[in-house]
């Protein structure tokens, strides 16, 4: 019943021992690669091998392995999270790929994404954009009942839908201009489509653009290659609702 | 023998009074003066975020570690479902003391009552919290909350958030978190891993941390210690717990005088996708909401390696519905769990690999139209194609289970607090409200109810009645040196082994004793094997682990040679918990403890504890201490699902 | 004031002002295509019309100066968006593939057909704007004959090829920035984006198809 072959690969990978340091493309060549493991099973197989023969194995980012945290990165043959729609890394499995195929893996490349190691880059900057105002500003205890507020399923749909951002940066890593707009807009999205985020509506996406602009992400050209690499298919209608957004917040606020 | 005594705390009066009396009796520090303390939050999980934001907003300063490069990619993130509360939204029934009722039983009677009645309680402020917060639950048309009934509960008290309930809320936590990163009273550490626990003269005041980019050990000193680290499932290697996810600072607070109870209490979710191969790093859980209309068969006969489409209805068992006639397929998750396991022990297990069993879905799509079933389990079934590369709309998937959620963890009283003054433990970290089970929905409940609503009160009453506000220990006492040095000294020794087996190996090896002897259903040989092999394992690994590169800079292999390590000794404690226990309940099932028809058989009169287990020193055998669970306000049942 | 200068450099602001800018260059061209269609009516249409243009010196030369700055802006801008967006990535991609399910033709080119409109402005303005001054009487007005200008111009084969070519540049160029100054703008809907991204489509081909026809006419009359 299973369909399982094994594969011989050639891999092409970046390696960089840190940050301060060059780092070169490096070949390897594995064996044995079930069709049924998942990209990343295959790098641990071929860390296991490094490990065994004495080498330094390739450091990358992963946690959950089941698509959900969006720890996993890596540029597979020029694309975020490799060819497959709407998949990470991590559910890329390697039957989508032929025996005697070349991969080249890279880590994400942005200047407000520096290397760590390898393929191992630090993804502070997106954190630094939701500190900036990707919250409803309500202390633990206040709260009210929640069906209180209603929210009509329309816009509760459109807002999970944003919501739905696991913060992997393919978005950032895909955008030739390293634009984080697609991420930045997925949470101004949820928050101006709720009830909840009208308070702070105005300044919140005055903030976090003025964070992200100053963290030295690119601007947007509308080509839509974040929507196309992002795993989770946030629509870049959320990045015409932040723009809409910041007009509508830069000509009503007071200061 | 030692001196601790477990003393749970738990306040005078009646059940539904105990939490509010509580509070009110619980000293408080003034306004003012909690900006003088410092608590360190390891983990951002449910548990470890909304504690670190609510301490926060409380005033206090907080110091919160993770292992991850972002507090948001926590392994709550990961939990579909749902969160129950007894809001009674639906007007079904609920109440709160319904809540508590069910997850008492369904905890198999070896939870502490009142710590479950108090989740109950709170459960409902956490909706209202989220719900604040943004959270987008999903709604009915008319824009109130949506609930659903989850795991066989007998009403709809779930909410959720399509399937990524656990992401959702967790994010709820994260950005209240990073709310009070923005005004400064967070301080957030990403990317370091707690390596050693520091007590001084009995007080929890600081923790040993290693950055796991540089290579470099750090001290910090606090007030208090909240580990909201999570459960230990990666000690079988394979789970669906996170590829980080360890039980390793548990396992130092352990060493620094925590309890460990209940260690061999471990979930097996029977809707998993099987095993592959040799080189699987991780097991995926599909919710079990697939059980609402899927039917679970094997082939009547052994050995049968037909495809499923060629095995007539007659050659087939539906050995859930012929079991368990009036629960069928949504017996609970142990039952469900512990019969698939019987299938594949009997040779009638399917698929490449024999063990795995089919979970139907042709009946449904006959019954409701393939467009119905594709409403209710599309991202499931994309899920299961995209991993096993099979269309379960057509051929049945195949199921197996996991390991999944440990109910085991620190000991603690009513406060959260372990058997180490000023060391809490929250979440799936510490073991009192699931008791050998845990119900669906009900982990993202605990975490939350821990971090938004118990700690708060708890932690400022530790403050105020230790007379903390003067009694301070900066990171420049010698006990702090010690346990730096110390830190260091078994990082050095893991890599100057230099033998020949990689650390994968190890673990993988242990994984396979475990899920063997301390699995789905264990008995008295098997256990005494277990705990000789892991003995036996653990003195290989010190003496053959491989772990090459050095202690500066990133070093994967590192890292887990040291959380391997505590595996091996967290996993013979497991194997000697689970002989010590000689019943059966919830998903500990000894062969010895069944019934005629073999069904679980609890000892209420011998086992009706808490086992608590004291560290007495490497290769030592360990301290049993008895907490004796008293139920006051519900009786005690055996289940039945027949 | 700080506010706003910071406002005004923010980077959705720099791409509504591109869009904005654009926008306006794309309802010119229509403008443009409808005042030069009277070239199928014959001379006389064609060079009145191109007088009555001219001959209100106040609004003409207003015109002339909005449209300058309205493009100098939108092509300032769309420089040094390019050096910003450079330097959000100083260490390229060994490899880098488009996914084939997001950018398109005429989106990833944009920066290269800007910059062949460029020079296709210059040119059109010296051969045309500032080209040879005929003069002509129609109706008894005294009056430059653009029409004749036209005639000779395109009487080159490799004159209307440059032409073509050009337009087929503005065509590619406008088939996605209109429909991105939409976006930028922040204009979106599920049922009207999609029509707004077919009418830019739409749009662009028009102006290719019908900008393309003038030099073909005209070269047919330059025959006879």
């Amino acid at each position: 019943m299973s369909n399982e072959k094994l594969l011989s690969l050639n891999l092409k990978i970046w390696r960089q021992t840190g940050n301060k340091e060059k780092g070169e493309m490096v070949d390897y060549r594995l064996e044995g690669v079930s069709t049924e493991a998942s990209f990343l099973e295959m790098l641990d197989q071929l860390n296991e091998e490094l490990v065994e023969k004495g080498q330094d194995p390739v450091a990358f980012d992963h946690d959950c392995r089941e698509g959900i945290c969006g720890m996993c990165s890596l540029m597979i043959n020029g694309q975020a999270h490799g060819p497959e729609k709407e998949t990470t890394t991590c559910q890329l499995h390697m039957r989508k790929f032929n025996d005697g195929d070349t991969i080249v893996i890279e880590p994400w490349r942005a200047k407000a994404f520096p290397v760590i190691k390898d393929l191992m880059v630090d993804r502070t900057a997106l954190d630094d954009i939701i500190a900036a105002g990707g919250y409803v500003n309500v202390n633990t205890g206040n709260a009210q009942d929640a069906n209180a507020i209603l929210v009509g399923k329309e816009n509760a749909d459109l807002a999970m839908d944003a919501a739905a951002c696991i913060g992997c940066a393919a978005c950032v890593a895909s955008c030739k201009n390293a634009s984080a707009m697609l991420f930045a807009s997925a949470k101004i999205s949820q928050l101006a489509l709720l009830p909840q985020g009208q308070v702070e509506r105005e300044q919140r996406v005055i903030n976090m653009v003025e964070k992200m602009d100053e963290l030295g992400f690119g601007n947007c050209t509308n080509e839509a290659e974040c929507e196309a690499s992002c795993p989770k298919g946030i629509d870049i209608s959320n990045i015409a609702r932040m723009n809409r957004e910041y007009l509508k917040a830069i000509v009503k606020t007071k200061n | 023998m030692s001196n601790i005594k477990l003393d749970s705390k738990v306040p005078e009066g009646k059940l539904s009074e105990k939490w509010d009396n509580h509070k009110f009796k619980m000293k408080l520090v003034n306004p003012a003066n909690k900006r003088k303390f410092k608590v360190i939050i390891v983990g951002t999980g449910l548990a470890g975020g909304s504690a670190a934001a609510t301490l926060a907003e409380l005033g206090y300063n907080v110091e919160s570690f993770c292992i991850q490069d972002s507090p948001r990619r926590a392994h709550s993130i990961a939990a579909q479902g749902g969160v129950n509360a007894a809001k009674n939204y639906p007007n079904d029934g609920d109440s709160i003391w319904r809540l508590f009722y069910d997850t008492v039983k369904g905890g198999d009677y070896r939870s502490r009552e009142a710590n479950v009645y108090r989740l109950a309680q709170v459960a409902n402020n956490i909706i209202d919290q989220c719900a604040a917060q943004g959270v987008p639950f999903a709604r009915e048309y008319g824009g109130t909350l949506a609930n659903r009934s989850f795991g066989g509960a007998q009403v709809s008290r779930t909410f959720y958030a399509r399937g990524q309930t656990g992401q959702q809320l967790l994010l709820g936590a994260y950005s209240s978190m990073m709310k009070e990163v923005n005004k400064g009273k967070i301080n957030v550490h990403t990317r370091k891993e707690m390596v050693e626990l520091v007590v001084v003269e009995g007080k929890t005041r600081g923790i040993i941390t290693r950055d796991i980019v540089t290579g470099e050990f750090e001290k910090h000193a606090a007030d208090a210690v909240l580990l909201c680290t999570g459960g230990y499932g990666n000690v079988y290697f394979l789970s669906t717990n996170a590829m980080t996810s360890n039980g390793s600072a548990a396992w130092k607070a352990y060493k620094k005088g925590a309890c460990f109870a209940n260690p061999c209490f471990t979930q097996i979710h029977p809707t998993c996708i099987p095993v592959h191969g040799e080189n699987q790093s991780k097991l995926t859980l599909m919710s079990e909401s697939l059980r609402n209309d899927g039917r679970v068969w094997v082939p009547k006969k052994q050995g049968d390696t037909r495809k499923p489409s060629e095995i007539p209805e007659e050659e087939r068992d539906y050995y859930l519905e012929r079991k368990y006639p009036s629960f069928g397929n949504l017996v609970p998750r142990d039952v469900a769990s512990r019969n698939a396991k019987e299938a594949v022990d009997d040779g009638r297990g399917v698929g490449s690999t024999g063990v795995a069993v089919y979970l139907d879905f042709r009946d449904a799509i006959k019954r409701d139209g393939e467009q119905a079933i594709r409403e209710r389990y599309g991202n499931l079934f994309q899920m299961y194609e995209r991993i096993t590369d099979e269309d379960p709309y057509v051929v049945p998937m195949r199921i197996y289970p996991a390991v999944h959620y440990t109910m085991g963890g620190l000991w603690v009283d009513y406060n959260l607090q372990t058997t180490v003054p000023g060391c809490f433990a929250l979440g799936e970290a510490n073991f009192s409200d699931h008791g050998a089970n845990r119900l669906g929905a009900s982990a993202l409940m605990q975490g939350l109810a821990d971090g938004y609503f118990v700690i708060p009160y708890t932690l400022g009453n530790y403050f105020a009645s230790e007379g903390l506000m003067t009694d301070k220990v900066a990171d420049d006492h010698p006990e702090f040196e010690k346990a730096l040095t110390e830190s260091k000294e078994r990082f050095n020794k893991l890599l100057n082994i230099n033998g020949s087996r990689t650390v994968d190996s190890f673990h993988k090896e242990l994984g396979k004793i475990m899920w063997e002897y301390v699995g789905m259903s264990r008995n008295e040989a098997g256990l005494k094997t277990a705990i000789e092999k892991i003995a036996k394992l653990r003195s290989e690994f010190w003496k053959d682990v491989k772990v090459l590169g050095s202690e500066v800079g990133v070093n994967v292999e590192l890292e887990k040679a040291n959380r391997v390590a505590d595996f091996l000794e967290l996993g013979e404690l497991m194997a000697r918990d689970a002989l010590e226990r000689r019943e059966s309940c919830g998903g500990h099932f000894r062969e010895e403890s069944q019934t005629e028809e073999n069904e679980a058989k609890r000892d209420d009169e011998n086992f009706c504890h808490a086992a608590a287990w004291e560290y007495t020193g490497d290769n030592q055998v360990p301290n049993l201490h008895k907490e004796e669970l008293k139920y006051e306000n519900v009786e005690l049942t055996q289940r039945s699902y027949k | 004031m700080k506010r706003l200068w910071l406002y005004l450099n923010s980077s959705i602001v720099k791409k509504q002002i591109m869009g904005f800018t654009g926008l306006f260059w794309c309802i010119f061209l229509l403008g443009h295509l409808v005042g030069n269609s009277l070239m199928f009516v014959g001379p006389e249409a064609f060079n009145t019309y191109a007088y009555k243009l001219t001959s209100n010196k106040a609004f003409f030369y207003t015109a002339e100066f909005v449209l300058l700055f309205f493009f100098l802006t939108h092509m300032g801008m769309a420089i040094r968006l390019t050096i910003e967006n450079k330097k959000a990535r100083p260490e390229g991609y060994y490899m880098k593939q488009a996914t084939g399910r997001g950018s398109t033709f005429a989106s990833s080119t944009m920066p290269y057909t800007g910059m062949i409109i460029l020079i296709f402005v210059i040119t059109h303005l010296l051969h045309f704007r500032f080209g040879p001054v005929y003069m002509i009487t129609h109706s008894g007005v005294e009056m430059r004959d653009v029409y004749r200008v036209l005639i000779e111009y395109f009487s080159s084969p490799a004159a209307i090829a440059w032409y073509i070519f050009c337009i087929a540049a503005v065509g590619v160029h406008t088939s996605h920035g209109l429909w991105s100054a939409f976006q930028s703008i922040g204009f979106s809907h599920p049922r009207y984006t999609p029509m707004v991204n077919c009418v830019s489509k739409i749009y662009g081909a028009v102006v290719f198809l019908a900008f393309s026809a003038l030099p073909i006419f005209c070269y047919l009359q330059g025959g006879n």
